[in-house]
């Protein structure tokens, strides 16, 4: 018995050994961290997507998802001894609709449709209660409806808000006082990181618009090519040598047709397109019955927008309701005579008849599209030479955008397409990212920043954000095709189509 | 010391009644007898208790008496996950997950009864698959996985037959019955909704069968099959909060499931090296390719279906174990290698599944001639689990590790 008690002790003593010695490690590898880089001061530059701008609005509950706040915050988590880094927020529910001085946020009107629109909430503040008080620039510097230009541009920031009717300028860059353009305050700032992300409405006006708007010369048509580059490089190039020790980021320009404003209506619109009917649209240039013909299933179909959610079920329908709709967006209100081409004749079937076809601002046709693409493909060409010689690392929302188009992204188990509200990554603008949209982004850039500069900066938890107030996901995987009045859309186009 | 043996085997008691059937620790169990686990499971050339019904059916032939042994075996799993990551650079690979701790315990147990000297009868009643994992419902995985346990019930007939002094035959009915429950959460409207899928299997039908040879007084060979078993899963699936409104369709609903429990098969060599020693050798293989996806069908909405690729392949385990008799107490240690079935795209937390290595040991003491207490011990090491190019998109690294202890009792008559 003595014996087998000791043999009995001794196996207890082994026992614990072996599992004492058998705990497992964590596993090796980098802990947050800012490798060699000193980051004291963030500046992020760049229009509506830097701002945080969503659902056609920019409101606090928004703007604390934008994607400079978001990596701010990153940063700091990953030890940045980083200085505030402020924002122009707008309190909920946000900026007011130039036309109704509501807010211009869009939100679920009605289940039924669903429509979706300004809820007619009174605005709060008209400006960021911080205008007044910050006595330094802001450390975001996305000015909603800014164009390549708007970098450098020195104009009087009142002026140039009447001139292209967009408030937004003299509210966030306030007083040349800091500075008399983004670049000057940026510079001010003196940051030790930048993103820069412009150069997106160079193209997205024209896209947004069917073609319709002029650029900044005049001219129709996306921000000439060669300007562009002229422009870019000058930019970056100044950005480089007054900060020659910042890190910087440049993004480039997402392809149009990856955005759900583009490619939610045209297989909606097909789908219910008579058998041996066409659907007769607008060309450009023509401001009479001129026409094209598609089924809206050929290869090179044009892209309806999303403009033409409110109008789709009046095809068929002898209507003139987009004309009078623009008329009346009007301040003060025009006649319907004034917006209606010669030759349009509204009691014929509308979309299918020759003499009322789809107007030419709710399509963007085959050569337009090739139009913004050959842009979109000239910017990015020059965005990832110039950012090349300025030492700047390119982060690819090209290319992100195309593959999320492609086949979705799995972010922790929730799947994102593009699909319009359902796929999660756009707000109900259809234009703009949600809250998790903004995430996603934000995760592409500390992507960037971590391998071209050797940081360690932990991503964005995107499970911890807000979804989009509305039905989404892959349990809800059915489409949904929002009916958006016309007016909703007036303080949309003026981001980018004033002025010109 | 005798009061000590005497005191854990009624706490063995206690346990066994106490214990609601809930498993884990890996979609398959072969802790269904702890003297055979005590020698790494190498058990299939010898199958000289009633735990033969699962190792090796033909193994209770060779027994002279009837008996009645049961048990179970307690699996305290203890998992980590690190990340999500996107690459090796990411620091998130410091971010630790821990696993909910949980001890399952899948019992067996076993009455064998001798008709005559070569015909041998016995049911057996045990556990072979089973998975529990639950992580924190705000986990970071929250959108794959909070919660998953798999039950599995095994009722097997079991009938064997002698052939002269050498050679046995055995063959038993697997008439099986299971219980399926996932949990994740679901992001809609700007909140997350629970869903609780909670099914019960019809009863379904397998075999196995098995042979032993003992070629002569030192070494005997065994050899047993056990089928695979298509269970088919039904039940409810529960959203907490539902949705409502006419636009979206998110409600409580029936859903539906087949899974394929896979085959396995031993095959084994022992050797008795003196009257008080014996060692023995096995090789287990298991067609876990019949786990290519897991499948939820929604009754009333079919958008809702849920597949999740698996793409499990064939595998093996490796068992080495001895038992050392000296009076009447019984010494016995062994060792497992068990080869994962999981390709690393298709790990996932749901089962984070590695190669691992089991170290075991046990005692078997004889309380009288009839009645033996057998427990055995097992450290269960999972290799660290790195996953990249994850399927569902979900990278990170597992740590896991197990502790399992079993506990029998066995009385012969």
């Amino acid at each position: 018995m003595k014996v087998t008690t000791q043999i009995f002790a001794g196996l207890i003593v082994i026992i614990a050994l072996v599992v004492s010695g058998c705990t497992q490690s964590a596993p090796s590898g980098p802990s947050a961290g800012l490798g060699s880089v000193t980051v004291t001061q963030y500046v992020s530059i760049g229009n509506s997507l830097t701002a945080g701008y969503q659902s056609n609005g920019l409101y606090q509950s928004a703007q604390i998802y934008s994607y400079p706040n978001l990596i701010s915050q990153q940063l700091v988590a990953a030890g940045a001894n980083l200085k505030t880094f402020n924002q122009p927020i707008w309190p909920d529910p946000g900026n007011p609709d130039p036309a109704t001085g509501k807010a211009a946020r869009l939100q679920l009107i009605s289940w039924n449709g669903p429509v979706i629109g300004p809820a007619g909430e009174a605005v709060t503040a008209g400006a960021p209660p911080t205008a007044g008080t910050l006595a330094q620039p802001y450390s975001n510097l996305g000015i909603p409806g800014a164009i390549l230009y708007d970098f450098l541009d020195t104009a009087d920031f009142t002026a140039k808000a009447a001139a292209r009717a967009n408030g937004f300028f003299p509210a966030i860059l306030r007083s040349a006082v800091f500075g008399n353009s983004i670049y000057a305050q940026a510079k001010n700032l003196n940051p030790d990181i930048v993103t820069f992300w412009l150069g997106n409405n160079d193209v997205l006006g024209y896209a947004t618009s069917g073609g319709t708007a002029k650029n900044m010369v005049g001219t129709d048509g996306p921000t000439p090519s060669a300007l562009f580059a002229q422009m870019y490089t000058t930019s970056v190039g100044a950005l480089h040598a007054s900060l020659p020790s910042a890190k910087i980021l440049v993004a480039n320009i997402p392809d149009v047709k990856a955005v759900p404003f583009f490619t939610t209506m045209g297989p909606e619109i097909a789908a219910s397109i008579p058998a041996g009917v066409y659907l007769r649209y607008q060309k450009h240039g023509n401001s009479g019955p001129a026409f094209d013909s598609t089924r809206l299933t050929e290869a090179n179909a044009p892209l309806i927008t999303l403009k033409a959610a409110a109008y789709a079920g009046l095809l068929g329908h002898p209507t003139g309701q987009w004309y009078r709709d623009v008329a009346a967006s009007f301040n003060p209100p025009v006649p319907v005579s004034a917006v209606i081409g010669a030759g349009i004749d509204t009691t014929m079937p509308f979309g299918f008849h020759p003499q009322n076809p789809i107007p030419d601002a709710l399509v963007l046709d085959a050569d337009e599209q090739a139009t913004a693409a050959q842009s979109t493909s000239d910017f990015n060409a020059t965005i990832a030479s110039v950012a090349a010689a300025a030492g700047a690392a390119v982060v690819d929302m090209n290319g992100f955008f195309n593959s999320v188009k492609a086949s979705g992204v799995n972010v922790d188990g929730e799947i994102f397409t593009t699909e319009f509200i359902s796929g999660g990554l756009f707000s109900l603008d259809g234009v703009h990212p949600s809250s998790k949209g903004y995430g996603i982004v934000a995760n592409q850039y500390i992507k960037t920043m971590n391998s071209a500069f050797g940081m360690h900066v932990p991503y964005v938890n995107i499970n911890s954000l807000p979804g989009i107030p509305i039905p989404l996901g892959r349990i809800a995987a059915k489409r949904y095709i929002a009916t958006i009045p016309y007016s909703a859309w007036k303080s949309f186009d003026a981001l980018w189509n004033g002025g010109f | 010391m005798k009061r000590l043996v005497l005191h854990t085997a009624c706490l063995g008691i206690i346990l066994m009644l106490a214990a609601v059937a809930a498993f884990g620790g890996g979609f398959q169990i072969n802790e269904n007898g702890a003297r055979a686990m005590a020698q790494g499971g190498a058990f299939a050339a010898r199958a000289s208790d009633a735990s033969a019904i699962y190792f090796n059916p033909a193994g209770l032939a060779f027994q002279t008496q009837g008996e009645i042994y049961l048990g179970t075996t307690l699996i305290m799993p203890d998992v980590s996950f690190y990340g999500p990551v996107s690459d090796a650079n990411d620091p998130a690979i410091k971010n630790e997950s821990k696993m909910v701790s949980q001890t399952f315990t899948p019992i067996n147990g076993y009455i064998t009864y001798p008709i005559n000297q070569d015909l041998h009868v016995g049911v057996g009643v045990m556990n072979p698959y089973g998975l529990g994992t639950e992580w924190d419902p705000n986990w970071v995985g929250k959108y794959i996985t909070t919660k998953v346990d798999l039950q599995s019930f095994y009722y097997t007939p079991t009938v064997a037959y002698k052939f002269g002094d050498k050679f046995s035959l055995g063959a038993g009915l697997d008439i099986v019955t299971g219980t399926v429950k996932l949990q994740q959460a679901i992001n809609v409207v700007n909140q997350d909704t629970r869903l609780v899928i909670d099914m019960t299997t019809k009863t379904a039908l397998g075999f196995n069968v098995g042979a032993q040879y003992k070629i002569d007084p030192q070494w005997s060979l065994g050899l047993s099959y056990r089928s695979q078993v298509k269970v088919d899963a039904s039940g409810s699936a529960t959203f907490s909060p539902q949705f409502t409104n006419p636009a979206i369709n998110v409600v409580n609903d029936d859903a539906s499931a087949s899974i394929k429990l896979p085959a396995t098969g031993f095959a084994g060599v022992a050797y008795k090296v003196n009257p008080k020693l014996e060692l023995e050798a096995d090789y287990q293989y298991i067609g876990w390719s019949s786990y290519k996806e897991l499948d939820i069908n929604f009754k009333n909405d079919p958008t809702k279906d849920v597949t999740s690729v698996k793409d499990y392949k064939d595998t093996y385990m490796i068992r080495v174990g001895g038992e050392y008799t000296m009076d009447e107490w019984q010494f016995r240690a062994g060792y497992l290698y068990d080869h994962t079935p999981v390709a690393t795209a298709y790990v996932d937390p749901l089962l984070p599944d590695a190669n691992r290595n089991g170290v075991n040991l046990g005692l078997g003491y004889h309380i009288t001639k009839q009645l033996r207490a057998d427990v055995a011990y097992m450290f269960l090491r999972f290799n660290q689990r790195q996953v990249t190019g994850s399927a569902i998109n979900f990278n990170g690294t597992y740590n896991s590790q197990a502790n399992l202890v079993g506990i029998d009792l066995g009385y012969t008559f």
